[in-house]
């Protein structure tokens, strides 16, 4: 059974359907990509497992406990993380303490077991490779950047399933790489990841299970050998490449 | 039975102007995203017009409110709009919250400065009261009748607006995506213009219809509260629903009157909870709201920025605003004395409003109301000995200030799992509540039970005497002073220790991204309950303290006014600086109140320029609500700017010096009394003013860093080679790197052409020509 798992999750926003019957599963140790076109659904259905938006139908399990009912707050404190497509970074914070004050909320959270937030801040900086700009504001760093500091902070809290949306958009190629690499490295030491992006490339390269959203609905899901194949993703999303035959 | 069909009938009636003005509400809020908080005071605005055509002038009826209806109220919505409302777009819900409530003391004081709120107005009923209808047995006048149907009309006309037009669709998107909007041929500024002219027209409307209804008198507070109590029903629509913020209306109305009807007349509070209802309903509501989606927030166009100072800073400020209040006081007579004690009181209370909504991005509209329940609790518990030698005990205080902490949990609890708006609108309530029921509760009553006679509010007027403790005797007023600035002073520097720890740095998170915060682990409506607390604290330490400071304090010390005016100016001074909570409390305290008395002090000495001293102390009471309302154009507040100037002084430390020499130089003066303590304070002012100025002109390396200072000096543009500068070796051998000439390259030279370019290069133009072509050997 996989570490986080969304069941039938169905979400209707008035008359349209942005989720209808979703269910996948992220197993620790991996990354799982979830690709599909604007408006499929992919943030939606990250808000319905962090808690931010209640489905109309369906349940999240974490760890084998349903997670349906739970705040934003305590899913996090089991060990759910995020990232945000439309960057919700703390503006009036460094960036060193944006990563900071996610240590800070862990600690204030927790009873008993505590971090220690100034070294811990220091080493996920230099684990994301943050640390020349750590005492600039937020809001004077390029987005490539500002991605990276959303996911510092989110690995913060020692997430166990870590959720990206759209980490990529913005960065620059050797960005990108370096962002991958990155990404392969926490999943080898057993985080699992769950990848929504666009970047099919890296996509392809890093997860070792993909889900194909569309309308709403899954189309497709398997390797990333599968993906590539399946026609009905080819049509939806992929697109043909001409001449490439 | 009779009795029930005519007080349905009188319910529906109010419930149904309600509902007029509530939707006017709900209207402006959908299409421009800004809750109105000046809505009631359109409404009295609209009411005074009327008034004045009517009663004053004897236009005749359709005239006068087809000039106040269709003119003046439309009129006034859309200057709103366009002047003021248009740039708050993309600003943070503080910044709309405090200038939309700018607008209504802003409106009130311009109608006092209009109508003389001591002569007595009447607005009758239309047709006169003896105009009347029989239904079921029940009288209802004319007046009533043309109440209820135009609630109908305005009920079913905005149903069809909303769901039968184009423009009234888009009016409902308006607010979701404006850029969408636009994309479908809507323009939403146009819009939004609109729904700020109905709704205007919908707050005269529900103004004109409702003060002959309560009675006919034109009170300017009276009126604008009145429309306050359709926030209930707004917010029962949910601040979107039209149809159920109407049925919100009725059920509001109809309570209100069913109380009136079948309540004992017996019981001393029957009226003030009448009063009170529709505040009670909101609570109620809030209560019972479904929690809020919370939605991300997209990074905004006006960013409040601020500067962090350290605690040691902060030590080193506190120290020197103790040191300047005791030299000040020694210029000062007694009276005056008692007057900067009273403004810094109300800066300890603006320091709650600091952390509040500085630090944590909260609001609370009634931070004085706060200061009114620790003052309640000291009167009571608090205070030993008889007359003269009656004292308030440190006890006592403490008491205070940990009831008022409780207090403002259970008011703030019901909104913390919604928007900041509804903690807004539910500290409005609990002020207006504080004034309309617990501090009318003048005459003592038997409690049940216990069986002693008590009344919160004795007598209507509280006496306060001063703190004691241990040798610490306040009853002297410059100890009262000097404890007051070291309190201050203390909570202040508490406040930047509070801010610079990991406590700080949530609320800052919690601040900047709420949904950011909760799913990094933060349990929002915990931290939110705990700033509360800490600063509802802070707000009944201050209140108890103004309390004793003044000596004895009555309802109006509390009004809801001015808790609204300490937030508009503390707001308006800086939120997030602890100095401009300093300014916002003297201010709002003291301040203009000074200035306007003593410019009416000089109308009443000089007859031949009575007018003019007039004007100005009438100006000068539209002020801050001018000030207020510039805060849409610089969230940060003046204290910012003011920072931003100061802060390279640090490092012009002879200009610094001689600043230093010539105020202690205009305080002897001053206290030798060769210059009026008026032209000490002046140049004291300039003095402020001028000196970031000159340390500008003097030590520009101070303010640009010594770099830049070279740098600039450094260029000398190419084209003024020969003309401003001589010829100099490095300066013919950049130009013929500029021009592209084999130079030979010498040891010593200072600027590269490349690096010098952007400087002074006309955009475009400048450095990829000259690169290209110094590639190409000339």
């Amino acid at each position: 059974m996989p570490l986080l798992e969304t069941v039938d999750i169905t979400v209707h926003f008035g008359g349209n359907v942005a989720l209808d019957q979703v269910s996948i599963g992220v197993e620790p140790g991996t990354i799982t990509g979830l690709i599909g076109p604007n408006g499929a659904g992919k943030t939606t259905l990250f808000n319905v497992i962090t808690g931010l938006q209640r489905p109309g139908r369906g349940h999240v399990t974490f760890d084998a406990t349903d997670i349906t009912g739970l705040s934003p707050a305590k899913r996090a404190r089991r060990g759910l993380a995020r990232t945000f497509q439309r960057l919700e970074l703390f503006l009036s914070l460094s960036v060193r303490d944006n990563v900071r004050v996610a240590g800070d909320i862990c600690n204030a959270a927790s009873i008993g077991h505590r971090i220690h937030v100034n070294d811990e801040t220091d080493r996920v900086l230099e684990l994301t490779g943050l640390t020349d700009v750590a005492h600039k504001d937020v809001a004077d760093i390029p987005t490539g950047r500002a991605r990276v500091v959303e996911l510092a902070r989110a690995l913060m809290a020692h997430p166990r399933v870590l959720l990206l949306d759209e980490p990529a958009s913005g960065q620059t190629e050797r960005e990108t790489e370096v962002f991958g690499q990155l990404l392969g490295r926490l999943a080898g030491d057993g985080l699992g990841v769950c990848l929504v992006e666009h970047d099919v490339g890296l996509v392809m390269q890093v997860c070792s299970m993909i889900y194909v959203l569309d309308y709403g609905a899954i189309l497709a899901h398997g390797s990333a050998q599968q993906i590539q194949e399946d026609p009905a993703v080819i049509t939806a999303y992929l697109g043909t490449t001409k001449g490439a035959a | 039975m009779h009795l029930f069909i005519t007080y349905t009938i009188f319910g529906l009636v109010l419930g149904g102007v309600y509902g007029i003005a509530a939707s006017g509400l709900v209207l402006t809020y959908n299409t421009s995203g800004i809750f109105n908080f000046a809505h009631g005071a359109e409404a009295m605005l609209g009411a005074f017009v009327y008034w004045d055509l009517r009663f004053n002038l004897h236009w005749p009826a359709p005239i006068a409110l087809f000039a106040v209806l269709g003119i003046f109220g439309p009129l006034m919505g859309w200057l709103l709009y366009v002047v003021i409302m248009r740039g708050l777009r993309d600003t943070t819900e503080v910044t709309k919250i405090v200038v939309t409530v700018s607008v209504a003391l802003g409106m009130l004081y311009l109608s006092q400065w209009i109508w003389n709120p001591r002569s007595p107005r009447n607005e009758e009923l239309f047709f006169g009261g003896a105009s009347h209808v029989k239904i079921f047995g029940s009288t209802i006048t004319t007046h009533e009748l043309i109440a209820l149907a135009t609630a109908v009309a305005i009920a079913v006309g905005l149903r069809l607006l909303f769901y039968r037009t184009r423009t009234g669709v888009a009016m409902r998107g308006a607010v979701d995506d404006p850029s969408l909007l636009q994309l479908n041929g809507h323009n939403p500024d146009r819009l939004a213009a609109l729904s700020w002219a109905m709704g205007a027209f919908l707050a005269v409307l529900a103004g004109v219809l409702v003060t002959p209804i309560s009675g006919g008198a034109l009170e300017a507070t009276a009126l604008t509260l009145l429309v306050i109590n359709a926030f209930a029903a707004a917010v029962f629509g949910r601040l979107r629903s039209v149809p159920r913020t109407f049925v919100g209306a009725l059920v509001l109305g109809l309570t209100a009157n069913y109380v009136l009807a079948y309540f004992p007349k017996s019981w001393a509070w029957t009226s003030d909870f009448r009063i009170s209802l529709p505040m009670i309903i909101l609570f109620l509501v809030l209560v019972v709201l479904p929690q809020d989606r919370l939605r991300g927030v997209a990074m905004r166009r006006t960013r409040e920025r601020t500067h962090l100072p350290s605690v040691r800073t902060a030590v080193l400020g506190g120290a020197a605003l103790v040191a300047v209040v005791i030299l000040i006081r020694q210029l000062m007579v007694n009276s005056d004395v008692t007057t900067l004690t009273v403004g810094m009181t109300f800066a300890i209370i603006a320091l709650s409003l600091t952390l509040l909504t500085g630090y944590a991005g909260e609001m609370n509209l009634a931070a004085v109301s706060f200061g009114a329940i620790g003052t309640l609790v000291v009167f009571h518990l608090g205070v030993t000995g008889h007359s003269q030698a009656a004292r308030t005990t440190l006890w006592g205080i403490v008491a205070g200030v940990v009831v008022t902490a409780i207090v403002g949990a259970l008011v703030a609890l019901p909104a913390l799992r919604l928007r900041g708006l509804y903690l807004a609108l539910a500290t409005i309530a609990f002020g207006v509540f504080l004034t309309d029921m617990i501090l009318l509760d003048v005459n003592p009553h038997k409690l049940p039970l216990i069986h002693t006679r008590f009344s919160l509010f004795t007598q209507g007027s509280l006496i306060m005497p001063p703190l004691k403790v241990g040798p610490l005797d306040l009853r002297n007023g410059t100890t009262f002073l000097v404890t007051v600035t070291i309190v201050f002073a203390v909570i202040g520097i508490g406040l930047i220790a509070l801010r610079n720890s990991s406590y700080g740095r949530r609320l800052t998170a919690m601040k900047d991204s709420p949904a950011a915060s909760a799913t990094l682990g933060q349990s929002l409506v915990k931290l939110k309950l705990s700033v509360f607390m800490l600063s509802a604290a802070i707000a009944g330490l201050g209140g108890i303290l103004m309390a004793s400071a003044l000596g004895s304090v009555t309802a109006d010390n509390f009004s809801i006014f001015i808790s609204l005016a300490l937030l508009m100016l503390t707001v308006a001074m800086g939120i997030t600086y602890v100095s401009g909570a300093l300014l916002g409390g003297l201010f709002s305290g003291v301040g203009f109140a000074i200035v306007v008395a003593t410019f009416n002090h000089l109308a009443d000495n000089h007859t031949d320029l009575h007018g003019l001293y007039a004007t100005f102390a009438h100006v000068a009471a539209v002020l801050p609500a001018l000030i207020g309302i510039g805060l849409g154009r610089n969230p940060s507040g003046a204290m910012h700017d003011v920072v931003e100037m100061w802060r390279p002084m640090r490092r012009a430390k002879p200009v610094l010096a001689a600043g230093a020499a010539t105020a202690v130089l205009l305080y002897v003066l001053a206290l030798t009394d060769t210059i009026t303590n008026w032209w000490f304070v002046i140049l004291i002012f300039v003095l402020l003013a001028a000196l970031p100025i000159i340390g500008q002109m003097v030590m520009p390396e101070a303010f640009l860093g010594p770099e830049e200072v070279a740098r600039r000096r450094a260029v000398v543009p190419d084209e003024l080679v020969g003309v401003d500068a001589p010829y100099t070796p490095q300066l013919r051998e950049s130009l013929d790197r500029a021009l592209g000439f084999d130079a030979t390259p010498r040891p010593a030279v200072p600027v590269l052409a490349a690096e010098r370019e952007p400087s002074y290069a006309p955009a475009g133009v400048g450095p990829p020509t000259v690169e290209a072509s110094s590639d190409a050997p000339a």
